[in-house]
């Protein structure tokens, strides 16, 4: 199969990638399959974030070039196939009190390219919404997310609260951003910390059984 | 046996010059940014802090004193809330306004300037910054939209009708703002000098880290406050020459404005906080494209006019550090937050004073133990040659405050003769 679409996306060569994606929609290329190259593409993007090749400009570049792929491909397409995620579950947000979301959007990227099925819940997410969305959305994994040092606190907190749900035994928490270490980790009750998105990626699998 | 407040102040006071100056001092300086953990040891809100100065201010008497510092510093560092208040700021969220009462200050990115206004940016930034860039922040001085082209005044008398403008009310309240903003910063001044008269009283240095003015690097002046993050991202592929033209024109006005303010002052060290050049944000030869050129030229632009750059390195620089040995040694303060100190000291030891990077989260989840274990080899490493002040890694607005006196005490007790 030709992958001059996969490479033009993977490669950040944007004009070149839409003009291709508007000419394969304008010969009756399957929009589908248009769409899987596109998950090709961010697959090899996330192995480049990981290897050190790319860095966060990058990221949001390829996030910006599939936005407009995909309003390209959105009027072709008729039905939503499966999405095939076959990853495991991740529940994540910035917690209460910080309003910071570059880290937790990198990680909810990465773990997307990794085939998990991230609910992303937003920032400065109080306790309370972490358990309800525990009991609705059932993931194996819970990532906390912070960049001020207030959120030390309310990670400690929202791990409090999980505990008194009765769910600390349903799910696996990982904790990270800003100042985020190992003391942290420890002093919120959390059972694994991660310095980088990649990091993220390597503890949701392990704990997941995911390869 | 106890020493004077006037005795205590010019000893501490000479530490920290002399590290400085890159010189051995007598013991390892300390210096406490205590910011919003006056609140929690205080028992008050983050808000009341903001609210009541002078509340602020005898919690931090009260607590320097406690903890016997050679420097300490209260909620002041990122400035305060009220011109913000009543200029109807869209870019800061602070407690009690538009955060909770107990939420930290919080600055709101945004895409202010659109990808398509750089060549309107680059050909007059002033214009920009009056008729587009305000009225866009603050939602008090939207009427600055309808300000005629400066320029109009070339004109001499016959420019002069544009000024009737000015009688639109938008425009009446927006001067009205910018006046209350002004005597809000009059008093502020009076009350600022004489809470540092306190503090020396005290036997406290405030002179010693007062900053003549804050700028910041021309890339993040751009991401922060006019094309936000993931703009400045996009530009870097879209338009990199617009990018880096508009970058050197921030960099001419910035060195501008700072050799104006302190020339009023005369105070020397000017704070750059640093935001995307860290590790992780942009690879190295984007950083080498589009972040050091212009941070290092405006630091050598501020040393040839003979001040003192004082850039807080935010972030991990372990990756950059050799490109910090391109400054001048001796002509800049190093301020770190979670570097690896142990190679800061030993790649740009001899280039620049260092301070901080004690970590936060030990002062806030470790033990008694790990806290004195991690200060020993901190002043072991860093104190020795000297140019280190210990600091934490950012303000200890959380930290527990048993843990302080730990870390306090034992840098005394391990700053000495290392």
């Amino acid at each position: 199969m030709d992958k001059k679409l996969v490479d033009a996306i993977a490669d950040l060569r944007e004009a070149e990638a839409l003009k291709l994606v508007k000419e394969m929609l304008a010969g009756g290329s399957d929009p589908a399959a248009i769409l899987e190259e596109c998950r090709e593409a961010t697959v090899i993007v996330g192995e480049r974030f990981q290897e050190g090749k790319y860095f966060l400009p990058d990221l949001v570049y390829v996030g910006e070039i599939m936005t407009q792929i995909s309003s390209e491909v959105k009027p072709y397409l008729r039905t939503s196939g499966a999405d095939g995620k076959k990853g495991g579950k991740v529940l994540i947000g910035t917690v209460k009190g910080d309003i910071h979301d570059i880290g937790k959007n990198i990680v909810t990227f990465m773990l997307e390219v990794n085939g998990f099925d991230v609910l992303d819940i937003g920032v400065d997410v109080p306790p309370e919404t972490f358990v309800e969305h525990i009991k609705s959305f059932k993931p194996q994994v819970v990532g906390l997310s912070g960049l001020l040092t207030v959120a030390h606190t309310t990670m400690k907190e929202t791990v409090a609260a999980i505990k008194e749900a009765g769910l600390r035994d349903e799910v696996k928490i990982m904790v990270g951003g800003g100042s985020v270490d190992e003391h942290i980790r420890a002093f919120a009750g959390a059972d694994a910390y991660g310095p980088d998105a990649v990091a993220a990626v390597t503890i949701a699998k392990q704990w997941t059984g995911v390869k | 046996m106890t020493t004077s407040p006037e005795k205590l102040l010019a000893e501490r006071r000479q530490r920290i010059l002399d590290a400085y100056d890159m010189k051995v001092p007598d013991r390892v300086p300390i210096t406490l940014n205590f910011s919003y953990m006056l609140a929690r040891l205080g028992g008050v809100t983050k808000q009341e802090l903001h609210d009541n100065p002078d509340k602020a201010q005898e919690l931090l008497e009260k607590w320097a004193l406690y903890y016997q510092p050679d420097a300490a510093f209260g909620i002041g560092t990122f400035g305060t809330h009220m011109p913000s208040v009543i200029l109807g700021d869209r870019q800061t969220k602070w407690p009690g306004y538009g955060l909770g009462p107990d939420q930290p200050f919080q600055f709101v990115e945004g895409e202010f300037m659109k990808a398509e206004e750089y060549d309107e940016f680059i050909e007059d930034p002033s214009d920009f910054t009056l008729r587009k860039f305000v009225p866009r922040i603050y939602s008090a001085l939207e009427g600055f939209a309808d300000l005629p082209v400066l320029t109009s005044f070339l004109r001499g008398y016959g420019g002069l009708a544009g000024v009737a403008v000015l009688n639109k009310p938008s425009l009446r309240s927006a001067l009205e703002a910018l006046l209350k903003v002004a005597d809000w910063y009059a008093q502020s001044a009076t009350r600022t000098a004489e809470y540092a008269r306190r503090m020396e009283a005290l036997g406290f240095p405030v002179d010693v880290r007062v900053f003549g003015a804050t700028t910041l690097a021309p890339f993040d002046l751009l991401a922060d406050n006019l094309r936000g993050m993931r703009g400045v991202f996009l530009d870097m592929y879209r338009c990199p020459d617009k990018l880096l033209a508009a970058q050197e024109k921030i960099r001419r006005f910035s060195v501008e404005q700072v050799i104006q303010t302190t020339s009023a002052t005369g105070r020397k060290l000017i704070f750059i906080p640093l935001h995307r050049g860290s590790d992780g944000f942009m690879s190295i030869e984007q950083f080498e494209t589009f972040y050091w050129p212009q941070l290092k030229a405006l630091m050598l632009d501020l040393i040839k006019a003979g001040l003192k750059p004082y850039p807080f390195y935010e972030g991990v620089w372990d990756q950059r550090l050799e490109y910090l040995r391109e400054l001048p040694k001796g002509k800049t303060i190093g301020m770190f937050q979670s570097s690896n100190m142990f190679k800061v000291k030993e790649i740009v030891g001899d280039v620049m004073t260092i301070v901080g990077g004690f970590p936060v989260s030990l002062l806030e989840g470790g033990s008694h133990e790990q806290v004195r274990e991690y200060t020993r080899k901190m002043c072991k490493a860093l104190g020795k040659n000297g140019g280190f002040i210990m600091s934490a890694s950012v303000a200890l607005d959380e930290c527990n405050p048993e843990l302080v006196k730990v870390w306090v005490d034992a840098t005394k007790e391990y700053g000495t003769a290392v």
